[in-house]
């Protein structure tokens, strides 16, 4: 008993200690960090001004860009620092003056020495600032650091590489998606892709065609995001034949974006039941996109569908399609599908 | 830049400029000042509505993500106020269509995403409060 008692009370002081331990630990890293802060504002402060001219557009005679030029030391290294913050915030003339600073003071020509450092996070800041900087000359060091061991610094490069919008490294941030183990995020590499012009639409057909599904769908989905209409036959293929499910169905949104009345056909021919449910959907959306008039008899045998999403999205389709879409559901004006999608409609109408 | 005001006895057109950002929040201020705008420039959105409401300014650019009250918020507020038909211009890194679609559903007569040009910026100022004479 006395003994069990003890194990409580040495138990609770342990507890109570790690407790009293970690909450000094939080305490001082909050420290350390404002004090930082309050170092930083005071060394940054005698550079403020002019960097606001400069950030602002402001200085029309270049007398401010050389003032933030002369800073040295730890001065120098924090403006660095709140340079590459504002390069995320503006665009414009004030941006590339703000690149020349970072120039001058060897900024750029640092982040392409630390692109070899072995701290993860140097790696990664380093290529956010190159992509920041726009350095177009240091696309085939990004472009190698895409296959970089760690993700944030894929992660970074692909970022620089979307900043800088060079589409030569469209089919490189591509094939990242698929890296065995290496892998770059879809979404990440979609991102970046969106930024890189219309020299791209080649490399997303090739890209529809890679063994990679995830890749596929990256490809299959800006193709209709940017309106590639050069891509629609492998669209078309991909839709019709696709192993990966999410692939097909990503096909028929883009065909429904960017697709011609000859589409009709395809996307009514997935809406089938033998067809699975999630591409059924994906079809009867895509046709309500495409809005052809031709669909308005596929899309009005739906509504009665055992499926009440479908039918729902059906009727949404046809309310979208003109008086013929809304002629086709006389006689389904009580079915909860159709109440339910002119419901919606009414909303959407409303907050629009 | 010349002022804004075609009368150069004319007080001044007051802008509120509200960013929790303060580098976006000095480099509006500086710019619209350097036009010849009066600038308060606070840094959320509760402070934003009270400097509206005890002085209602000509024009007023927002930040959509602030703390207390949101861009969004400050501006469903001016619209239900008695000075509804102040001219807001939305400031936000929110890009998708359906964020600038809200900014427009709630009432902003413009919306401009992050990062900004902030000459673009002071051209949108002066068209809007040109609109609004």
């Amino acid at each position: 008993m006395i003994i069990g008692g003890a194990l409580l009370v040495g138990a609770t002081v342990v507890i109570l200690g790690g407790c009293l331990l970690l909450i000094l630990a939080v305490v001082a890293v909050r420290a350390r960090r404002h004090s930082r802060t309050q170092r930083d504002e005071m060394l940054l402060s005698p550079l403020r001004r002019p960097l606001i001219t400069v950030a602002s557009g402001e200085d029309d005679d270049g007398a401010a860009a050389e003032q933030l030029t002369w800073a040295a030391g730890v001065s120098r290294a924090v403006l660095d620092r709140n340079i590459v913050e504002l390069l995320t915030k503006i665009r414009g003339v004030p941006a590339e003056q703000l690149v020349h600073v970072l120039e001058v003071h060897g900024a750029v020509d640092a982040a392409v020495a630390e692109m070899s450092s072995r701290s993860a996070v140097k790696r990664a800041r380093a290529a956010q600032l190159l992509g920041l900087a726009r350095a177009g000359q240091t696309v085939p060091l990004l472009i190698d650091a895409l296959g970089d061991e760690a993700v944030e610094v894929r992660n970074s490069a692909a970022y620089a590489l979307g900043l800088i919008g060079d589409p030569a490294a469209a089919g490189p941030v591509l094939a990242a998606i698929g890296a065995p183990d290496r892998g770059l995020p879809a979404a990440t590499a979609a991102e970046a892709l969106q930024s890189m012009g219309v020299g791209i639409s080649e490399v997303l057909r090739d890209g529809m065609a890679d063994p990679n599904a995830r890749t596929r769908m990256v490809a299959a989905h800006l193709s209709g995001e940017r309106s590639f209409t050069r891509g629609l036959p492998e669209l078309r293929g991909l839709l019709d034949a696709d192993p990966d499910l999410t692939v097909r169905e990503t096909s028929a949104s883009a065909i429904g974006r960017l697709g011609r009345r000859e589409d009709v056909g395809i996307l009514v021919r997935h809406t089938v039941p033998s067809e699975p449910l999630e591409l059924r959907r994906a079809c009867v959306i895509a046709l309500g996109d495409l809005g052809e008039a031709e669909a308005i008899p596929a899309l009005a045998v739906l509504l009665d569908d055992s499926d009440p999403r479908l039918a729902e999205l059906a009727a949404t389709a046809l309310l979208s399609m003109g008086p013929g879409g809304r002629d086709a559901l006389a006689g389904h004006e009580n079915d909860p599908a159709v109440r339910s999608a002119r419901l919606l409609a009414s909303l959407q109408k409303a907050s629009a | 830049m010349s002022a804004p005001a075609g009368d150069p006895d004319a007080s001044p057109v007051r802008v509120l400029v509200a960013d929790d950002d303060a580098d976006i929040r000095d480099l509006v201020e500086f710019k619209l000042t350097q036009a010849g705008y009066a600038v308060e420039a606070v840094s959320d959105g509760i402070s934003a509505w009270e400097a509206f409401a005890a002085n209602p300014p000509q024009l007023a650019v927002l930040d959509v993500m602030m703390p207390g009250l949101s861009g969004i918020d400050v501006l469903r507020k001016i619209r239900e106020s008695e000075f509804s038909t102040v001219p807001v211009l939305l400031l936000s890194a929110k890009s998708r269509d359906s964020d600038v679609d809200t900014g427009f559903a709630v009432g902003a007569d413009d919306y401009v995403i992050k990062p900004f040009s902030p000459r673009e910026l002071l051209h949108r100022v002066n068209g809007m409060l040109a609109r609004a004479r």
